[in-house]
């Protein structure tokens, strides 16, 4: 009775359930094996590929939980990257400290600005709130930008970072990194699943849905709102750090308002309120610019010329942000909902059960 | 003489980009993202209208940006803004985010990124004593700064459409039962807005240039807006100011690279003492 299965529960501790449908323990298995055997059989550079998938969700995940789950819009997101990866550039270049010191300092070191860049959200919620996190974005690039002039790297340069190593073994190659940040995204996103289900979580959508009413029901908001930005700041932070160990190199110019802009919308189009979205969103996002390089690849030689590319491919994401929110406000995730749904009660056509309505 | 110039200037550039963000926080309490991305975006078909008979042409030019912010602002309302409603709020924001994003690659698509001074061939300049220069177009540019304000304080204050403009902004849904064409009013908010920015653009582009990366003075424009008031025409103007002045002290007696974030420090200060700005309405502010 997979149909009644999936909507009809009659304990509490059902409806806590991660996995409802049985074919779903069935989908994960075949997506871990497969993403165990593809490197096998793929060239490098799609291997990087999906490396920078991967270190993109531990940032998405992330902001998923500060504005998918506890409904604070942050457009901060690349700074709390910045400090990942300046963190990373103080403690390894200039101390020497080892790998399995810097992630965690770099996590710390997130949270703490993840605390200040929070507090705000206690005086302001909404428009005020966003404009609050763009001024902290500002703020802290402009430390960062003047940090980098003061180490006397050059913007567009950068400060390079040595591969880093975990006791004898050396982590350098896509393959290497790509095993390392599959197992890392793995407990991070297992991490999320669970604290969404329980009482962090549940706390964030009660807040998310009706701050006054959560207020009401005994839910403390200073308490679980700078959670929120903490948790958020800490795993954009180690995904800043990662991305720095990984691409070698750290410069402010990456950490552009626009970089905010994308991971924003990779949560949208992922869809906002979902682990899976968040991963399925920053994937998308992730490879879109390829995508449309690859497309480009079929119109004659004149059209590549100079900038158009380029120029897509920024616009590109503005395009997705709209498309997405005018015609699928809760993204692919929703999409994904409705075709289980669909099967669920097939052969019957009910109107889907709208059961994550705000 | 030359600070007064460049305060004067910049004020301007500001005042309208914060009169249209406060315009169109009024009119369907939107906060516009994309504002300086619009302006910047005027600023080039200013100019690129301009040079489509050959010669800089002035009128071809005022002419390319009227119809640019009519087509431009009818469209973002009738294909976006008017399908918002009624959402949760932060979707209206994210898609003028989205927009901005947009036009920034069209910057780039379009004109390649390159950086243009406007220069519309009215006579050099004038010397001011003190050695400063101030253009004519500086010198014009002021003036049609302030005779937007002017038309914009009788437009409210004496004509029919202008109060329904202020009806709309303060209830919607009255406004349209006592027979307002709230969509009309709405799509008009967009379009006024539009012209200030692209005004501002075109004096941005006088007297400094246009690129990808001018975009930034829609943050300026932003922390006027919010300096003065979100809801507050009058206070646009005094945050223009303000912003304008400690943006110039900062470049000419600390650091330049502080100016860019200097915006956000007064931001900050302002969010965190008075939040509904200087003339704000104290309970329009969403606040926890």
């Amino acid at each position: 009775m997979a149909r009644a299965g999936t909507n009809l529960r009659t304990s509490y501790l059902e409806s806590n359930e991660v996995l409802r449908r049985p074919y779903q323990k069935v989908l994960i298995a075949i997506v871990l094996v497969g993403a165990l055997a593809l490197p096998a059989g793929s060239s490098a550079f799609f291997v990087h590929l999906m490396n920078l998938c991967f270190l993109a969700s531990i940032g998405a995940l992330g902001l998923m939980i500060l504005t998918g789950f506890c409904g604070q819009i942050s457009l901060g997101h690349a700074a709390f990257l910045a400090i990942g990866a300046f963190t990373t550039v103080i403690l390894s270049v200039q101390l020497n400290a080892p790998f399995i010191l810097v992630i965690p300092a770099a996590a710390v070191s997130g949270a703490v600005i993840g605390f200040f860049v929070g507090l705000p959200s206690l005086r302001f919620r909404g428009v005020y709130l966003a404009i609050s996190t763009l001024a902290m974005h500002y703020a802290i690039i402009f430390v960062a930008t003047s940090y980098q002039a003061k180490v006397g790297a050059s913007a567009s340069a950068g400060i390079s970072i040595a591969d880093p190593s975990i006791g004898a073994f050396r982590l350098r190659g896509e393959y290497a990194w790509y095993y390392f940040l599959l197992v890392f995204l793995t407990l991070v996103t297992l991490a999320c699943v669970n604290l969404v289900r329980t009482r962090p979580g549940r706390a964030w959508m009660a807040i998310r849905d009706r701050d006054i009413a959560a207020e009401a029901l005994g839910i403390n908001l200073t308490r679980y709102k700078l959670l929120a930005f903490m948790l958020s700041s800490t795993l954009a932070s180690v995904s800043g750090s990662l991305m720095a160990y990984y691409s070698n190199v750290v410069t402010v110019e990456r950490y552009t308002l626009d970089l905010a802009v994308i991971y924003v919308a990779m949560i949208i189009v992922g869809g906002m309120g979902s682990i899976l979205g968040g991963l399925l969103g920053a994937i998308f996002i992730t490879l879109l610019p390829y995508g449309i390089d690859n497309l480009f690849e079929f119109l004659p030689r004149a059209w590549r010329f100079g900038s158009t590319v380029f120029g897509v491919q920024v616009g590109a994401v503005g395009v997705c942000i709209i498309l997405f929110l005018l015609f699928e406000p809760k993204g692919i995730a929703e999409i994904w909902r409705r075709t289980e749904t669909y099967f669920d009660r097939w052969p019957f056509r009910y109107r889907p059960l709208d059961t994550t309505r705000r | 003489m030359e600070f007064a110039a460049t305060v004067v200037i910049l004020t301007c550039t500001y005042a309208l980009l914060a009169a249209g963000i406060v315009i169109l926080y009024k009119a369907g309490r939107v906060v516009n993202f994309a504002h300086g991305e619009l302006a910047i975006v005027g600023g080039y078909v200013f100019y690129s209208s301009g040079l489509m008979g050959g010669d800089m042409s002035p009128w071809l030019a005022i002419l390319g940006a009227v119809v640019f912010s009519v087509i431009m602002g009818t469209f973002i309302f009738a294909t976006m803004m008017r399908r918002v409603v009624g959402e949760p709020f932060y979707v209206a924001i994210l898609i003028t985010v989205g927009i901005a994003i947009v036009l920034k690659s069209g910057i780039i698509v379009i004109w390649r990124a390159e950086q243009v001074t406007i220069d519309i061939g009215v006579a050099p300049a004038i010397q001011l004593p003190r050695g400063a220069t101030l253009s004519y177009m500086d010198v014009a540019s002021v003036l049609l700064t302030i005779a937007f304000f002017a038309a914009l304080y009788l437009f409210f204050t004496f004509t029919r459409l202008g109060v329904q403009f202020r009806g709309t902004a303060e209830n919607p849904l009255l406004a349209s039962q006592r027979g307002v064409n709230v969509n009309f009013v709405l799509s008009l908010a967009w379009v006024i807005a539009i012209l200030a920015a692209t005004l501002s653009g075109v004096l941005y582009g006088g007297r400094a240039f246009l690129s990808s990366e001018s975009v930034t003075i829609g943050l300026a424009g932003l922390t006027a807006a919010l300096v003065g008031g979100l809801d507050s025409l009058r206070g646009a103007v005094v945050g223009a100011f303000i912003v304008a002045l400690a943006q110039y002290l900062t470049v000419r007696l600390i650091d330049p690279v502080l100016s860019e974030a200097l915006p956000f420090l007064i931001l900050l200060v302002v969010m965190s003492i008075r939040p509904w700005g200087l003339f704000g309405t104290v309970e329009e502010l969403d606040r926890v």
